[in-house]
């Protein structure tokens, strides 16, 4: 066992955790943050993608002691004041959203990008999702929904 | 006449619960005095076995080591009951279910999948459908590998190719495809409070699993539920049985909730793939480029397990003609068993292999015939009342031919010239 | 995996201590890409695992004026991100770039693309174009051996008490370009099926009189292709050569990967792949000439 202290969607966590376990894991089964989702285990489809110091990375290759001291959020941190964030709000708006199981991931990635970049290019968009697989290919839906989010943040929607 | 739904954007029902991550698929299912599970699966394509499963029940830890043994009764299957529950004297594939550990923790039961003893004896496989239709070829399941044969017969063949000016004759083949739907199989079973076997699982077929469920317990299907949680994509690939069984007996036997969580390796081995299919294709036309004749034989390899082959091989044989009429025709298709993974539905369910062939075989015709690709194919595209190989009359829209000429138009083909029309 | 023992490592000091202290039970994790991925699939089974990924002092691009000496720490985003690799360093830009995907790339580092030795890294073709050095810490003190020989000599690799700190390089002259192009299966997230890489200098007459050209899996490991640039050496870049160029690499690449399943897709591979990497150099060289 090893004690870990770190940050998750605003809040300080001080955890014992299992050298063996992954961020994934910390996320899911200790702090029962189940948005964030498992698809390969191997970085390929970014289903499990967190914000992890202002950068996005695939939590199943990161080890959970890595993540000490770090700032993690996750999709359950986008929501304020209950209101959920203008991404959020585009993907519904456009229906981007099919299985669901890239989703936030994908929602995470975008929020990295724009972030990043407040106004990019259709181009720039499909690089920053690049890292995540939506096998239901709805990817022209989910390039859609980030256009529009750029409006909604635009508008302070 | 008004409608509240179609042609209006409508935002789906789920979709809050998706883009906050609330949605719960099965691996999100976390219940108390829950347990795990995990397959062993073979690890050659043909043999014989012999299970000891003594070393790895004595792991501290290990609740029960289900095998065929456990199974009321063990075959199911969606057209054919040719898969067995937990296999028990021969493996057909890479990846049949031999047995199902359950435990405290995964860990636990990773450990006793390495301790429990196959003895494997293994047999001559085979991997090519075209020796599998051979008398002789080693035997998959029964007496023949062919599990299915759709025909067609229509007009004079021979008549057809004989008054043809051009004949093309070629050979095409598709491969295997995996899904790869984005959330690996995963479910939770349990017995609810009114004691029914409750199986929570993404599943394209919630009825169908009920019945596979209570025959393979040998109870009632009034005493089965299944429960559809969020799917995370599925394609076809969630059309078989995979963990359900596995699931519903040990929660039937144990009384607890247990979960099971495939790895994307895992996946990848225990469900169907897309039938890979080899296209024999003769087809025959005039000097205009009217057809005149067909001949085609496919071979669909549907691995181990005939899944939905008759479906899929039928489909695919009621299709190779193509959108077009021909007056003569003869298709053969064919499903055979191999040692190979098995396959099974994937979108499209045989439609969607056979078109490199019909198209292929229309742009080397029109080729021959020194015509373009869209005129042959004006000239012998369905359009309302044709009838198909199979003798359906197509009496409702079959907007094929605007399709094309508006594909024409957009990708402008002919660039300013235009194209003469009237001979389509 | 089993992992007895695991540290988040603070400085360079702490960690060549602990490497000193566990030898070969002991493995360095950064980007945790590759590792991870062999931890779980019981590939590698070490007692200790040792994280690099915050220390700071291997974070740092450093401009020394002459030379350019990168952390080991430093992420492919980093690289993408700074401004030195935008002119002539653009190849080195470019194969960072195409590393994996944005998740891959944010922690995914150069010295782990090194030091875990895979014949496919992307960013190693234009790094011994550059005549890149290794810069290796231990308790011992500190050791420096090019990255050519660490991936051609059996004796210099990367020794079990030793941390690699830094990679260092002369930067190339302003009519100097070093350029980079890639094969892989689709845009994002594929290993490099083969790259090549190129430093070319011409002359006013447009002769080339520096030529370094490296390949990424046209052999057991990442590679000069000294034949090609012996021909090249000299000559003017007119269709003709660069026709018999890519007969002169086929032929060297034959020696090495005949035989192989993947021969004969590669050898019409690199044909377009070679082109495109000189391309791109000819192209900025034409840009600073004018």
């Amino acid at each position: 066992m090893k004690e870990i202290q770190l940050n998750v969607n605003g809040k300080d966590y001080s955890l014992n955790i299992d050298e063996n376990m992954r961020l994934i894991d910390l996320l899911r089964d200790k702090l029962g943050l189940l948005g964030t989702k498992e698809g390969c285990g191997e970085g390929e489809c970014g289903a499990c993608t967190v914000i992890m110091d202002g950068e996005t990375v695939t939590s199943c290759l990161v080890m959970a002691f890595q993540a000490h001291g770090s700032e993690i959020l996750t999709i359950e941190g986008l929501e304020s004041n209950g209101k959920i964030h203008p991404i959020q709000q585009a993907f519904i708006d456009v229906g981007a959203v099919q299985c669901g199981f890239c989703t936030p991931g994908m929602i995470m990635s975008a929020k990295a990008l724009l972030d990043k970049n407040p106004n990019p290019t259709r181009e720039e968009i499909r690089e920053g999702i690049s890292g995540n697989l939506c096998r239901c290919t709805g990817y022209n839906k989910i390039v859609d929904g980030v256009e529009l989010a750029i409006n909604y943040i635009e508008e302070g929607k | 006449m008004k409608f509240d739904i179609v042609g209006k954007n409508i935002i789906r029902t789920d979709a809050y619960s998706k883009v906050t991550g609330k949605a719960l698929y099965p691996q999100d299912i976390y219940m108390d005095n829950m347990v795990y599970g995990k397959t062993l699966r073979s690890k050659l394509p043909h043999a014989y076995i012999d299970i000891d499963t003594s070393e790895a029940e004595k792991i501290e830890g290990v609740i029960k080591i289900f095998t065929y043994k456990d199974v009321p009764n063990n075959s199911h299957g969606v057209v054919f009951k040719d898969h067995e529950v937990f296999c028990e004297k021969k493996v057909r594939r890479i990846g049949d279910p031999i047995a199902f550990v359950v435990g405290e923790t995964e860990e636990v039961c990773k450990l006793a999948l390495d301790k429990i003893k196959v003895d494997y004896k293994e047999l001559e496989g085979v991997f090519d459908p075209e020796i599998a239709m051979d008398e002789n070829s080693p035997k998959v399941h029964g007496d023949s590998n062919i599990v299915y044969h759709f025909k067609i017969r229509k007009g004079d063949i021979e008549e057809g190719f004989k008054n043809s000016y051009v004949i093309a004759e070629n050979t095409y083949k598709t491969h295997m495809v995996e899904h790869a739907f984005l959330q690996p199989e995963a479910g939770v079973s349990l017995i609810d409070e009114e004691g029914r076997v409750t199986v929570m699982v993404a599943t394209q077929y919630p009825h169908y699993d009920r019945e596979e469920v209570a025959s393979a317990l040998n109870i009632k299907e009034e005493e089965v539920r299944i429960v559809n949680t969020n799917i995370g994509g599925a394609f076809g690939g969630r059309e078989d049985i995979s963990l359900q069984i596995h699931l519903a007996l040990a929660a039937y036997t144990l009384k607890r909730p247990v979960k099971v969580v495939y790895s994307r390796e895992e996946s990848f081995i225990a469900h169907a793939k897309r039938h890979p299919m080899i296209m024999k294709c003769k087809t025959g036309a005039d000097k205009d480029g009217k057809l005149l004749a067909m001949e085609a034989e496919i071979i669909g390899d549907t691995g181990a397990y005939a899944s939905w082959a008759p479906n899929v091989l039928r489909k695919a044989g009621v299709h190779i003609t193509g959108p077009y009429y021909i007056p003569n025709v003869v298709v053969d298709s064919y499903a055979v068993y191999t040692n190979n993974p098995f396959a099974g539905a994937m979108r499209g369910f045989g439609a969607t292999q056979v078109p490199i062939a019909h198209e292929q075989q229309m742009d080397i015709l029109a080729e021959k015939l020194g015509m373009d690709p869209i005129s042959i194919r004006m000239i012998n595209i369905f359009k309302q009342g044709s009838v198909t190989a199979t003798g359906q009359v197509l009496t409702e829209s079959v907007p094929v031919e605007a399709c094309i000429k508006e594909v024409v138009k957009r990708m402008d083909l002919f660039g300013e010239e235009g194209h003469n029309e009237e001979t389509w | 995996m089993a992992l007895e023992e695991v540290y988040k490592g603070e400085n360079v000091d702490e960690v060549v201590e602990l490497l000193d202290k566990y030898g070969k039970d002991a493995k360095i994790i950064a980007g945790g890409t590759d590792i991870v991925i062999d931890l779980r699939n019981n590939r590698i089974d070490p007692k200790v695992l040792i994280d690099i990924s915050s220390i700071e002092e291997l974070k740092g691009i450093k401009d020394k004026g002459e030379y350019i000496e990168i952390g080991a720490g430093v992420s492919f985003t980093q690289v993408v991100e700074n401004p030195l690799f935008e002119r002539n360093l653009y190849g080195l830009n470019k194969a960072c770039h195409m590393v994996g995907s944005p998740q891959i790339r944010n922690k995914g580092t150069l010295g782990g693309n090194i030091a875990n030795g895979s014949p496919a890294a992307d960013s190693i073709p234009p790094l011994i174009c550059l005549n890149s050095t290794l810069i290796l810490k231990s308790v011992r003190g500190r050791r420096e051996i090019s990255i050519e020989d660490y991936y051609k000599d059996e004796n210099e690799k990367i020794r079990p008490d030793e941390l690699l700190v830094s990679i260092g390089f002369k930067k190339p002259k302003e009519n100097q370009v070093l350029s980079f192009a890639k094969l892989g299966l689709r845009k994002a997230l594929a290993i490099s099926r083969l790259s090549i890489a190129i430093l070319v200098e011409l002359d006013e007459e447009g002769k080339i009189i520096n030529i370094e050209v490296a390949s990424g899996s046209l052999g057991k490991y990442p590679m000069r292709e000294l034949e090609l640039e012996q021909f090249l050496l000299g000559k003017k870049l007119e269709d003709s050569t660069v026709d018999e160029g890519v007969l002169v690499l086929q032929r060297a690449m034959e020696k090495r990967l005949a035989g192989r399943s993947t021969f004969p897709y590669k050898r019409v591979a690199v044909d377009r792949m070679f082109r495109e990497a000189l391309e791109e150099a000819m192209k900025y060289l034409d840009e600073v000439r004018l």
